[in-house]
C-alpha cells in the first residue's frame, strides 16, 4: 500500500518520485491473456518484424494502466484519481527500463493537477499524460 | 465542407454524435479482475482485499477501472482470427478512406468505484471525427466515447478512445 498524501505538503513544480517499470515476454503474455488479446505483435517476434517493428510491443492499454497505477499510487490510499489522459506516441519494447515521471502543474481547492510522462531508456517520449487527482487534507 | 478529397465518407460523417451499436451488460468477475491487476504488475491491496480497501475509504475492494473495456471482450471462435491474430472486426465499422489505423490513446474520467460483482452497462458513440492536416499528409482523428454504469444507474467511468486514421 502506499504512504498517504496530503494536500498540505503538495506545491506546483513539485517532482514526483520516478517510477521504472521492465516488461519480461511472460508479462506481456499474461498481459494478452488477461484482456483476451489474441494481436500478434504482442508475443510473436518474427510477426512483430512482418508488421515493421524490431521485436514483440509492450501494448498501449498497459503502459495506460501503469501511468494509472503511477498516479494512484502516487496519490495514497485517501487520494483518489479524477481523471487520466494519455496519448500513446512511441512503441515500447520488453526488457528495457520504462520510465514514468511527473511534476504537479497546478493546486486548486483539494485538486492537483499533474503533468506526467513515460519515457525509454533512450529518452524518447512515449507517452505524455496528465492527471486530475483530489487529495485529502492533514487531519 | 463537402470537399471531395475528404477523407471522411457521407454516410461516416452522419454516424457522429449516434450510437456505435448496442447497449451491452456484462457482470465484473473477481478472478478476472484480480487477473488485470496481477498481468500489469499492480499488486495494490485494494484491488484484492476488503479490509485494505475499506481503510481507504471504499465500502469493499475495487477494480482497477482500465479492466473494464476488458470486461467486454466476448469469447469468440478461433475462425474469426485474421493473420495477425485480431479478430475480424465485428459490429457497426466507422468506414474512412484510409489504409491505416494507430491507437492514439485515451482520456479517463473515473466518476465513482467499481466494485467485483458489479453490473456494469457500456454504451459507446461515437463522439467526433477531426479531419487534420498532418506533417506527413492528412488523417483523421476519430474519437470513441464509452460511458460505463452500474446496476444503480450510477456512471462510473467515461473513457475517450482516440485513433488516427491515414
Amino acid at each position: 500500500m502506499s504512504e498517504e498524501r496530503f494536500l498540505d505538503d503538495v506545491s506546483p513544480g513539485d517532482e514526483l518520485p520516478p517510477l521504472v517499470k521492465n516488461a519480461s515476454r511472460a508479462q506481456l503474455f499474461q498481459f494478452s491473456a488477461a484482456t483476451f488479446n489474441p494481436h500478434r505483435i504482442h508475443y510473436d517476434r518474427e510477426y512483430a518484424k512482418v508488421e515493421g517493428h524490431e521485436d514483440i510491443l509492450v501494448h498501449g492499454p498497459l503502459q495506460g494502466a501503469w501511468m494509472h497505477q503511477y498516479v494512484r499510487d502516487w496519490a495514497g490510499p485517501q487520494g483518489r484519481v479524477l481523471s487520466l489522459g494519455f496519448q500513446n506516441r512511441g512503441r515500447g519494447f520488453p526488457e528495457r527500463d520504462l520510465t514514468f515521471r511527473g511534476r504537479v502543474h497546478a493546486v486548486e481547492g483539494d485538486v492537483v493537477t499533474l503533468e506526467l510522462e513515460e519515457v525509454d531508456d533512450t529518452g524518447a517520449v512515449l507517452m505524455p499524460a496528465h492527471a486530475r487527482v483530489r487529495l485529502p487534507q492533514r487531519p | 465542407m463537402g470537399d471531395r478529397m475528404s477523407l471522411i465518407p457521407e454516410e461516416t460523417r452522419a454516424l457522429v454524435g449516434q450510437p456505435l451499436g448496442e447497449a451491452a451488460a456484462v457482470e465484473i468477475h473477481p478472478a478476472d479482475a484480480e487477473r488485470f491487476a496481477y498481468a500489469a504488475g499492480d499488486t495494490n491491496p485494494i484491488y484484492f482485499d476488503d479490509a485494505a480497501a475499506r481503510a481507504a475509504g471504499y465500502r469493499g475492494r475495487v477494480v482497477p477501472p482500465g479492466f473494464l473495456v476488458w470486461a467486454f471482450e466476448a469469447p469468440r471462435p478461433l475462425e474469426t482470427l485474421r493473420k495477425d491474430g485480431l479478430p475480424r472486426a465485428s459490429g457497426q465499422p466507422i468506414r474512412l478512406h484510409a489504409k491505416r489505423v494507430l491507437y492514439g490513446g485515451e482520456d479517463w474520467d473515473y466518476l465513482a468505484p467499481i466494485h467485483p460483482g458489479d453490473t456494469i452497462t457500456a454504451e459507446t458513440r461515437l463522439a467526433s471525427l477531426e479531419e487534420k492536416a498532418g506533417s506527413s499528409g492528412p488523417f483523421v482523428l476519430s474519437t470513441v466515447e464509452t460511458t460505463y454504469t452500474n446496476q444503480h444507474g450510477e456512471a462510473v467511468a467515461v473513457v475517450r478512445a482516440k485513433r488516427i486514421a491515414r
